[in-house]
């Protein structure tokens, strides 16, 4: 069956050619549907585990027992999950143990462009990397029994146009699920220093087998005196700006760029390189004696996605031959940007309007963190973000520099995913810190993976540690203000404090609404009572609500979902209802 | 040779759900395709922007600037953002609505007339007011994909419903009269 199928949704489909038994993921752009295609089969252990070590580790030990295994993340995963992958290494699996991360070049949901190739090389763990959906799904299918084969965990490396493309996928019927059991060798297992040290000198030797695997996976193309390496999706672009250049080359195509096989160093003296994202590849051949003109001289740029315009000007700029591509087109009018917003209706909205207003006079420094809520940038509440678990972390330790009343805001699915062990610090040294924990009980920025925050609700585990907690609804503004002053003056005394603002995601409630036919309110402006004070679209920030040229505000009923939150803030009673709230409301709580 | 587009518009107007019909129907077709989609962030109210490439051997997802055979806005602030897109010759079709940005009042008319005059090769499409009269919105990326459908020398793709069928063929109605009026 030849099917349109998304780079994810074609791993997964191949992982399940190739009988996985345990799957696990946290989600993360651009990784997250493999676990979701996969979520569908009841036959098998699939699970989205509260981060990407505990996701590795479950499917590692699943491995180690002889089953079939995949976990996949995200590019900065693997960071989270570096500790285990490590290990992995040095005791090798029984059963086929597949690492799928998914890179995300010019960070288009992202915070940096970490090439995780590196870690292959780093750990000494082969990484495949296929070019299009259709490669990626024989690769992950073909990797369980690769991974056998070497009793050796096998990554696999896609980036944005690989899992986010869609492509014709010949897809074949599922295998059953591969189990296993454990068979105890100590020697192999316990990674003392005794046993690690010879493991060590194991690995090192199986590593220079892994450049003879590597060699399966590479294919030749073409003919002539130029020799081009590309790996991965480079391929592609490859092969067109070739055909725009009108260039016959003998193109090297690597399938497993870690580690990068000797049989490419015999093929030429001197070779352009192109490669998605860092040099990985470039820097090994350069290893190996052979003269590279690739990323690491300039004639590709360092930062970005490749394209076809790039890879011709820079080729075109390695043989020495003329290109002049056509500028692009000016528009006539420069269009305003369209930044990404919270959606009308968000809960989050409301929490950071109310503690905007209970920490008025403070001039918090709010530490922010990765999820939806991160779009509290656009309204000035989110004053730095480095990665998962930033807002109590490094929140925690500027508030211990005495100068700053600080707010760290975090969503649910990232507070159980990083910011425990935090948490435990702050309560242990009675850090003077405001945690924000916006439950709105879902994963949302990556579709709505289901959270942990119903099963293990917030407060249970802030009063279990003795931090004075407060539990509110974003919707209700005005209430919700009162009771965060009472969190932050427990702050203000030198203690650190937990508000937790509990209401589901707006996207999903709207969702389970309307399929059970409930018709939403709307609000509408009444321009008479309208000032144009802007309280509503500078403040609060409902991207429903827009400025008209005369400053009043305007309702775009498309978009409005009947939250209410405007009608709370405006001074004026300007914002009328059609419709009752009351019975939306409650559904939405139970969404 | 492969045909390049690419499709803009604000996200939830279904730009993700218009490239697939796009690339199914080029599927149905035989050719090899591909979509390059971008999730996650910019899901929401934020520009979204997705690329298809269809012919008889594609190789690369995505296209680059001054590389798109035809731009599709769903969306005429985010068709002005599109522009750096456009080849030499390439079209741009825009479908007749603004949805307004944060911070900045667009007029429609303005708005389209600036466009038509700086790019000559443009179909301006009351796809939003056609979708309205079949009953919602959300029908006006069906009745984009009836017009760039007669553009592109496409099928109807399989997996429509009725009534985006019907929206289908209304958006074929309207390149029929768009094309008669350029005669």
């Amino acid at each position: 069956m030849r099917l349109l199928l998304l780079g994810n949704e074609a791993i997964a489909y191949g992982a399940l050619s190739g009988g996985v038994a345990a799957a696990t993921a946290y989600p993360g752009t651009p990784s997250t549907e493999i676990l979701e295609t996969l979520e569908e089969f009841k036959d098998r252990f699939v699970h989205w585990a509260t981060n990407e070590k505990t996701a590795f580790e479950l499917a590692y030990g699943a491995a180690l027992a002889g089953a079939r295994a995949l976990t996949a993340m995200k590019h900065v995963g693997l960071n989270v999950a570096a500790d285990p992958l490590h290990s992995a290494a040095y005791t090798g699996v029984e059963g086929g143990f597949l690492i799928v991360t998914a890179d995300d070049p010019w960070m288009h949901s992202s915070q940096n462009e970490q090439d995780t190739r590196w870690y292959g090389l780093q750990s000494y763990v082969p990484v495949l990397e296929p070019s299009n959906p259709a490669e990626a799904c024989k690769m992950a299918k073909a990797a369980f029994e690769l991974s056998e084969r070497l009793k050796h965990p096998v990554m696999l490396r896609s980036v944005t146009r690989v899992s986010h493309v869609r492509a014709p996928v010949e897809l074949e019927p599922p295998a059953p699920p591969k189990w296993g059991r454990f068979t105890r060798d100590v020697k192999r297992f316990n990674l003392v220093p005794a046993n690690a040290r010879e493991r060590r000198k194991e690995l090192v030797e199986k590593w220079e087998k892994m450049r003879d695997v590597a060699g399966e996976y590479v294919s030749v193309e073409g003919s002539g005196d130029v020799a081009v390496v590309a790996s991965g999706v480079a391929y592609n672009y490859v092969k067109e700006a070739l055909r725009r250049l009108r260039i016959s080359a003998t193109v090297v195509k690597l399938g497993m760029p870690i580690p990068v096989p000797r049989k490419v160093a015999e093929l030429a003296k001197s070779v352009i390189v192109v490669e998605e994202g860092d040099p990985v590849v470039e820097f090994q051949l350069r290893a190996m004696g052979v003269a590279t003109k690739g990323k690491l001289d300039g004639y590709f740029p360092k930062y970005g996605e490749l394209d076809i315009g790039k890879v011709a000007a820079g080729l075109a700029k390695a043989l020495d031959l003329p290109y002049d591509p056509p500028q692009p087109p000016k528009p006539p009018v420069e269009p305003a940007p369209r930044p990404p917003a919270l959606c009308p209706g968000c809960p989050h909205m409301g929490t950071f309007y109310i503690l905007r207003l209970a920490t008025a006079g403070l001039n918090p420094l709010w530490s922010g963190d990765i999820g939806c809520y991160s779009l509290g940038i656009n309204m000035g509440q989110q004053d730095l973000i480095t990665h998962m678990g930033s807002s109590v972390g490094l929140g925690a330790g500027i508030s211990i520099t005495g100068r700053h009343f600080v707010v760290a805001t975090v969503g649910d699915s990232t507070f159980y995913h990083a910011v425990l062990p935090q948490l435990i610090d702050v309560a242990t040294r009675q850090v003077p810190i405001l945690i924000v924990v916006m439950d709105n009980a879902y994963t949302a920025m990556t579709g709505g993976q289901p959270s942990p925050s119903r099963a293990v609700p917030v407060e249970k585990i802030t009063e279990a540690l003795g931090l004075p907690t407060f539990v509110i609804d974003p919707v209700d503004i005005k209430r919700s203000v009162e009771t965060v002053k009472k969190a932050v003056e427990v702050v203000k005394a030198g203690k650190p404090a937990v508000v937790v603002s509990r209401r589901p995601c707006t996207l999903i409630a709207t969702r389970k609404a309307r399929r059970a036919g409930l018709q939403l309110p709307k609000y509408r402006v009444d321009p008479d009572r309208c000032t144009g004070c802007g309280l509503c679209y500078n403040l609060l920030r409902c991207s429903a609500i827009s400025k008209r040229p005369d400053k009043k505000a305007y309702v775009d009923p498309s978009l409005c979902v009947g939250c209410g939150m405007c009608a709370e803030v405006c001074p004026f009673g300007a914002f009328v209802p059609e419709g009752r709230r009351d019975r939306w409301l409650e559904l939405w709580q139970q969404a | 040779m492969a045909t390049s587009i690419v499709i803009m518009g604000v996200g939830g107007q279904g730009v993700l759900t218009l490239a697939r019909w796009i690339g199914e129907a080029a599927l149905a077709e035989g050719y090899d395709v591909r979509i390059a989609e971008i999730h996650g962030m910019s899901q929401r109210g934020g520009s979204v922007e997705v690329h298809v490439r269809f012919g008889r051997e594609v190789y690369a997802p995505i296209v680059e600037e001054a590389g798109a055979d035809l731009v599709i806005a769903l969306e005429a602030v985010e068709a002005l953002r599109g522009f750096r897109y456009l080849k030499p010759g390439g079209v741009l079709v825009i479908n007749k609505r603004v949805i307004q940005p944060p911070g900045r009042w667009y007029e429609l008319g303005e708005v389209v007339d600036a466009i038509r005059k700086s790019w000559p090769k443009t179909y301006i499409v009351p796809c939003y007011e056609a979708a309205l009269g079949l009953g919602s919105a959300l029908y006006e990326n069906s009745v984009m994909l009836g017009f760039v459908s007669q553009l592109l020398g496409l099928p109807m793709p399989p997996s429509l419903d009725e009534r985006n069928q019907a929206a289908f063929r209304k958006g074929m109605q309207l390149f029929q009269e768009a094309a008669a009026a350029d005669q």
